[in-house]
């Protein structure tokens, strides 16, 4: 605290500018919480909480958002691995490419997958593999193509960290690549891993645009609680509305939560 | 025996093209040369990261060229150790042992005795998060030795280290080597640490051999000027043939008006009369005579008189800068303490300096 006696009034002024602005943000946030409370009413709460369609969306988006977040790290951690440690022709176009999600709209990306199965392609894999279109499989493959991109950019950040060279030494004492990368770089990376994998499935639960337009709206079929959310609101049912924002917003401050027990203390000390 | 053989490596911006390395079985080998020249490109192909374009590769008989690292029974101590941090010093020692899956039993005794070497008994159980910059230097020697490989490759053993620590893991890495024989390819920028642990050293400027052969070899007689100044040649002159004497065996070289008398045999490469040859002597066998004192004959032919220009302590000895009367030709001059204070000098003091002729060396 002593430095900032020394640096004077303005220093001061500054410091407390900046502060100010994050203390902003947190009355803003907690705003629109409280705000919800307000409107909240004993029965309808209740009532709306324990209705079939409630715990059938909150079921459904658990169940998609696991697997769209298991396809992701199935094939995220390889690509991640490949682009943190090879040079390779084509790397610098995967690496923007896994840009597009979050630069897309949502809405467009379903769009466009909404297209794709209508192309002789997408016909074929519909009517001889998987129904994608309305069904549960478009919801996961709508949550997929969000959340892929980013998972495998925060992964390669995770392995980024960890230097080659410890593989290199396990190599030189006998270790196979596969045996030194789960061996070493593996359990090393974990921590990163972990949280990576966790805000994948956080932004996996909280997605609405590709997936409604995949694989619509449709209560007790394809009815995730944000596209939920959007029909209870659309159907001026509050209660609902609030109920599952709020069931939203506790696996949210839940996940969050988790990724700074992962990012906490440090290891092996 | 390890035998690199007409190796040409391209890697970025390196090229190096058509190297020739021998290392004798149990030999410590240095591969030394100035930062960026390359060298750590060589160790990291011998190690099998970098597919070489072309030559070859033995590992005492096997060819290793085109096998991956980890089938070529050797061991690797970067720069920064690397030692894995999510396993305790225990596992990291016997990390080699299993990932080659070795008989644990076969390997114990040999392992209880580089940790008794070693002195890390007591660290077994930390993690390498927990130990000094000393313990965690001889811990990573300890992983790379357990295995026994057929070559161990150092990158810069020394660098990193308090001058205290470095004294200590320089011995540690001397008793190592007479105890264990493993043949040792080490790169370093540092000749000092190459004079003290190596028997053999390759020189490697820019991405070429410039020199390689036994320790004394490549240090008292360089091959070039270029190898003489990287080794920190402080006396190193341009000087012509001016004669030879036949009935002495001799040449009499000339630099400034100052004549030097040399054996014919010191000179690596074909001189003759009227050529333009360097000249060098290590500033260590040059002596200042002391009046009254006889002489050696080695000594007694090239006597010239200097005055002093300037010492410089330097702790372990002293550095003094002398610069004859005839030629004005600068010497520099180390000489141990304990000599420095019977000598009795100081600045602007003419003195006599004799030069040991068997140190003189002459590139061509």
């Amino acid at each position: 605290m002593e430095d900032e006696r020394i640096e004077g009034d303005e220093k001061m002024n500054f410091r407390y500018t900046m502060m100010g602005a994050a203390g902003s943000l947190f009355v803003f946030y907690l705003g629109l919480l409280f705000s919800l409370l307000c409107f909240a009413s004993g029965k309808g709460f209740l009532d709306a909480l324990f209705h079939p369609h409630t715990l059938f969306s909150i079921q459904l988006s658990l169940i998609a958002a696991t697997s769209a977040t298991f396809f992701a790290v199935v094939i995220g951690l390889p690509a991640a691995y490949a682009l943190s440690r090879f040079e390779f022709v084509g790397k610098r176009i995967i690496d923007t490419f896994l840009e597009i999600p979050m630069i897309m709209s949502p809405i467009a990306l379903g769009a466009s997958l909404l297209i794709f199965f209508n192309t002789p392609l997408g016909e074929v894999i519909q009517r001889r593999g998987i129904f994608f279109v309305f069904e549960v499989p478009g919801i996961v493959l709508a949550q997929f193509a969000t959340i892929a991109g980013l998972s495998t950019r925060l992964m390669k950040a995770s392995l980024d960290e960890i230097s080659p060279r410890y593989e290199t030494v396990a190599r030189s004492l006998g270790s196979s690549s596969w045996q030194a990368f789960y061996k070493i770089t593996l359990p090393l990376a974990w921590r990163g891993l972990i949280a990576s994998i966790i805000l994948s499935w956080a932004k996996a639960l909280g997605e609405f645009g590709a997936t409604v337009t995949l694989a619509g709206a449709m209560p007790g079929k394809t009815e995730t609680m944000p596209v939920a959310i959007f029909t209870a609101l659309a159907s001026a049912n509050i209660d609902k509305t609030i109920v599952l924002i709020l069931i939203l917003v506790v696996f949210g401050l839940v996940t969050l939560y988790g990724v700074r027990l992962t990012g906490g203390r440090r290891l092996y000390d | 025996m390890i035998r690199i053989e007409g190796l040409t490596i391209l890697f970025e911006s390196f090229r190096i093209t058509d190297l020739h390395i021998e290392i004798e079985e149990g030999e410590f080998h240095f591969l030394l040369g100035p930062t960026g020249s390359g060298k750590t490109l060589i160790l990291e192909s011998v190690m099998g990261l970098h597919k070489p374009k072309n030559g070859k590769i033995w590992i005492g008989e096997r060819e290793v060229q085109d096998l991956p690292p980890e089938r070529r029974n050797i061991s690797y101590v970067p720069q920064d150790l690397a030692l894995f941090p999510h396993l305790r010093v225990k596992e990291n020692i016997l990390y080699g042992i299993k990932a080659r899956n070795l008989d644990l039993k076969t390997y114990e005794g040999y392992v209880q005795t580089l940790i008794q070497v070693m002195k890390v008994d007591h660290l077994l159980e930390r993690y390498p998060a927990n130990l000094s910059g000393g313990e965690k230097k001889r811990v990573a020697l300890l992983r790379a030795l357990a295995p026994k490989p057929k070559l161990l490759l150092f990158d810069e053993p020394l660098s990193g280290l308090d001058p205290s620590i470095k004294v200590e893991i320089q011995q540690l890495l001397k008793i190592l080597h007479s105890s264990f024989h493993t043949t040792t390819l080490c790169v370093t920028h540092d000749f000092e640490e190459a004079y003290v642990l190596g028997d053999g050293i390759t020189i490697c400027i820019d991405g070429r051999i410039e020199q390689a052969g036994k320790r004394d070899d490549v240090f008292l007689r360089p091959k070039s000027r270029k190898v003489a100044q990287f080794l920190g040649a402080k006396n190193l002159y341009r000087a012509r043939v001016l004669k030879k004497e036949e009935s002495l065996q001799r040449w009499v070289l000339g630099v400034n008006g100052l004549q030097f008398s040399m054996p014919l045999s010191l000179c690596r490469d074909p001189i003759e009369v009227g050529k333009e040859v360097d000249l060098f002597i290590r500033p260590e066998e040059v002596m200042i005579i002391r009046e009254g004192k006889p002489l050696k004959d080695s000594l007694k032919r090239n006597i010239f008189e200097g005055e002093i220009l300037d010492i410089i302590d330097r702790g372990r000895y002293h550095m003094v800068y002398v610069q004859t009367m005839q030629g004005k030709i600068p010497f520099e001059i180390s000489i141990p303490n304990y000599a420095f204070r019977n000598l009795n000098l100081s600045i602007g003091k003419t003195i006599k300096v004799a030069l040991r002729e068997e140190s003189l060396w002459v590139m061509s």
